[in-house]
């Protein structure tokens, strides 16, 4: 790393705390959980004397509804658990959804079903975190799959979850969030620090889910300012009252998926390994895009025509691109740390059953060798 | 005021005779007496009947929550406001008996972190918009729709229990009590948490299944063993008091840069190393050092370590991967040093199947006093645990091994060394580096 003038030897869980920093957190509140305890602590550590409040909160659901409290009066913030305090959870990210309140969670995964392997690591939480609204709402999950992607995808989730006002999921997992890395954190990317879009019409009077549209998020007022907010997890009309039914109500139903959709195309992340002619395309994220890439580089020095797409906004789908990293290979690897192959289960209708090939395994990280095998034998 | 937070001829959306109404006048009337500006108070309702209450308020903030976690919200809008903001807002939940025991730990959090923050607990005993049902405040023999034969579960002393919890400000009143809306004043300008527990009967289910009129709270009160009146009023440092304070004496943590100025061996492949000790004996600190010390001479670096779920006890088990590249997977599959330094370390490696893996190149630095399984590999004897004590034994693991390698220089784990242990590093160091007399010692391998 020559010319390297700011390097560190951190964790992914460290630079997912830095980068929120960065992003200009300035709530957190936690509760300890193998393997985010990191996060938390770091939070703990640094938000004091920086400002912000970073507190310990007695069990998950309050820690994010403490960060939904602080949300509703402007703050930015943010939490951290994994999957057992995920499920917790997911009662409270469905209030921030209805009441558009923006937050962001950092979910590291560990070995489930329940507390499952505290000190294994996993990418079984991915349809857990995607598919945890009554109503299927999307829900924007960010997976990073190094340390700079941790302090990079941190801050591309606050940027979204300010901008169109959701909760935003970083998607993490033991082992990026546990392993150290050597970091240069001069060569960092910064995102763009957003704020929420303010009301600011001072002769109108608030209404505190009216929208310009569909596809954009209601101006912002915070609770304890002037304009007076009135939120609610119910089905309401654009004013937050109780409605059943009404055509207003439904409407926003409707809106709080359609902004997300809107903006679709404006959250895809991948990272692509394009190969002339590719008649393999190898698929990953998180910490098997790490295999994924390096079988990818395998086969390519041996001289085989593979691809490799690593998508790092898992939610929205990003189709465009997979559709257009997958034309013309006549099989498609989907390489992911879960039994089922989980993200494969979405990805099956876009790219077809029929040249999809599920990558699977759990209690290890996929190893290069095993994706080789694969590409072998399928 | 000259406008009332809930109108006076509004028509509530409660039952004839229902406490909910009551409690609700009586709240108005304390914020108007308050005259608290509608911009600095937050109503949060938790669900239930109690839940419609926000509806009724034309003129403050107005949060309507999930169940049982309307404190926790409320809690989250004031430690922003007070720590963050200006501090001027008050939140007061509405909440029912339902909503009161399944959040319960959202209010002895509150109160022992003393949020400013006032909660009026509506408890009519059992659940009424859903039915009827019975729920933990329900008294002994009480009917409601699930327990049609008599309670007999006692109800929960909410008010003591709160009062357990360092609450500041607790009170337990009925909600045909003259003075109600006094005590809500004074519950709501109380500096802190607040809490009023206030005894209601539900005109739909309690009043229909059991011999009781709202003239009869105080007997039920009383067979419950329920304290009434304001039980507690102290004042306590909130939460952002001492935060505040607490903030004011920490500085941010200077992040620890590391120079790169080393040079290092020609790697034509990444390097696996794997350090095996016991937990508490500094194997991960000997991993950082050496990931550091790489760093320092230009290389790559990957650390993780693993351990038994207790933290002090059992096996410590680091992997560090160097190289010349960035390192895509982070993981060991042909481990090039493995460094054992105890016991504990070797059975996990055993245990791990890491042995399975040795290939001939493989070079095994193990303690003297080790009885290593048949493998190949190179496999060197050093007193590791001899040199300068237990504690220490897997830094001189590290140490020997890149006096051996000679894969980086010295020099830039002694940097590492004296960057993570400052005016120590100097006799860590001539402790580490002591001779003991021990050549290396190459067991040929079968």
């Amino acid at each position: 790393m020559p010319g390297a003038s700011h390097l560190e030897l951190l964790t992914g869980n460290r630079l997912v705390a830095l980068g929120a920093l960065d992003a200009g957190c300035r709530f957190f509140s936690g509760y300890p959980i193998t393997p985010s305890s990191e996060i938390y602590q770091t939070m703990m550590g640094e938000l004091p004397a920086r400002g912000g409040l970073a507190l310990a909160a007695p069990d998950e659901i309050t820690a994010l509804a403490y960060c939904v409290g602080a949300s509703l009066t402007g703050q930015k913030a943010m939490t951290a658990t994994s999957g057992p305090g995920w499920c917790l959870m997911i009662e409270t990210v469905q209030y921030a959804v209805m009441t558009e309140t923006p937050v962001v969670i950092a979910v590291v995964q560990r070995l489930g079903p329940s507390t499952g392997g505290a000190t294994q690591g996993a990418q079984g939480d991915v349809l857990l975190t995607q598919y945890c609204t009554s109503g299927s709402y999307t829900i924007p999950v960010l997976a990073p799959s190094n340390c700079r992607e941790c302090y990079e995808l941190t801050q591309a989730a606050f940027y979204w979850s300010e901008r169109l006002r959701t909760p935003v999921i970083l998607l993490s997992d033991k082992e990026v969030g546990m392993t150290s890395e050597s970091v240069n954190l001069d060569s960092l990317n910064r995102w763009p620090v957003v704020e929420r879009k303010p009301f600011s019409n001072n002769s109108a009077r608030f209404r505190t889910y009216a929208c310009d549209c569909l596809e954009d998020p209601p101006n912002f007022a915070a609770v304890g300012g002037r304009a007076r907010v009135v939120a609610t997890g119910s089905v309401h009309d654009q004013e937050g009252r109780l409605r059943k039914n009404a055509p207003e109500v439904l409407e926003l139903l409707i809106h709080l998926q359609a902004k997300i959709d809107a903006h679709a195309a404006e959250i895809v992340l991948v990272e692509e390994e394009p190969c002339e002619d590719a008649d393999l395309l190898i698929v990953s994220y998180g910490i098997s895009a790490r295999a994924g890439r390096a079988a990818t580089r395998q086969l390519r020095a041996e001289g085989r025509r593979a691809a490799f797409l690593q998508i790092k906004s898992l939610f929205p789908v990003p189709k465009r691109e997979i559709v257009r990293a997958a034309a013309g290979s006549k099989r498609v690897l989907v390489v992911e740390e879960n039994l089922t192959g989980q993200y494969a289960s979405v990805l099956e209708p876009i790219v077809g059953s029929d040249r999809l090939v599920r990558v699977n395994g759990i209690g290890h990280m996929i190893t290069p060798g095993e994706i080789l095998d694969r590409v072998e034998t399928a | 005021m000259s406008t009332p937070y809930v109108k006076r001829d509004s028509t509530l959306p409660y039952c004839k005779g229902c406490g909910h109404g009551v409690v609700l006048r009586a709240l108005s009337e304390a914020l108007e007496k308050l005259e608290i500006p509608p911009a600095e108070l937050a109503i949060v309702t938790d669900i239930g009947c109690v839940g419609l209450a926000d509806a009724q308020f034309a003129t403050p903030h107005t949060i309507h929550t999930t169940h049982g976690r309307s404190t926790a919200f409320a809690g989250g809008l004031s430690l922003a406001d007070s720590v963050l903001g200006e501090g001027k807002l008050k939140p007061v939940v509405l909440i029912g008996d339902g909503g009161a025991m399944i959040g319960l730990n959202h209010l002895v959090n509150a109160a022992l972190l003393n949020l400013d923050v006032t909660v009026l607990v509506h408890n009519n005993f059992l659940f009424g918009m859903t039915g009827g049902q019975n729920s933990a405040f329900t008294p002994l023999e009480f009917v409601t729709s699930t327990t049609q034969a008599g309670n007999t579960t006692p109800p929960l002393d909410l008010a003591q229990c709160l009062l357990a919890a360092r609450a500041p400000f607790v009170a337990r009143q009925l909600a045909t009590d003259r003075n109600l809306a006094d005590v809500l004043a004074q519950a709501i300008s109380h500096r802190g948490f607040a809490i009023v527990e206030i005894l209601e009967l539900c005109t739909a289910y309690a009043t229909r299944w059991n011999a009781l009129t709202g003239a009869q709270l105080k007997q039920v009160a009383d067979r419950c063993g329920f304290q009434l009146g304001i039980l507690r009023a102290e004042q306590r440092p909130m939460f952002a008091d001492s935060y505040r304070e607490m903030a004011a004496r920490v500085r941010p943590k200077a992040p620890r840069s590391i120079r790169v100025g080393g040079s290092h061996a020609r790697l034509a492949q990444p390097v696996e190393v794997i350090l095996a000790g016991t937990a508490g004996e500094r194997v991960q600190t000997a991993a950082l050092l050496l990931g550091q010390a790489a760093m320092q001479a230009g290389l790559h670096v990957t650390l993780k370590s693993d351990n038994p779920v207790t933290q002090g006890t059992g096996f410590s088990v680091s992997e560090v991967i160097l190289s010349e590249q960035e390192i895509l997977f982070t993981g060991i599959e042909q481990p090039d040093v493995i460094i054992i330094v105890s016991g504990d370390g070797l059975s996990e490696l055993e245990r791990n199947g890491i042995f399975e893996r040795v290939q001939q190149e493989t070079l095994i630095l193990a303690d003297t006093s080790l009885a290593l399984p048949d493998v190949p590999g190179r496999v060197v004897r050093l007193p590791l645990r001899k040199t300068a004590g237990v504690n220490l034994a897997a830094l001189v693991g590290v140490v020997r091994w890149i006096e051996m390698s000679r894969i980086l220089p010295l020099e830039a784990f002694w940097e590492a060394l004296e960057a993570q242990f400052g005016a120590i590093a100097t006799p860590l160091k001539a402790k580490l580096s002591q001779n003991t007399g021990t050549e290396p010692v190459t067991v040929p391998t079968n």
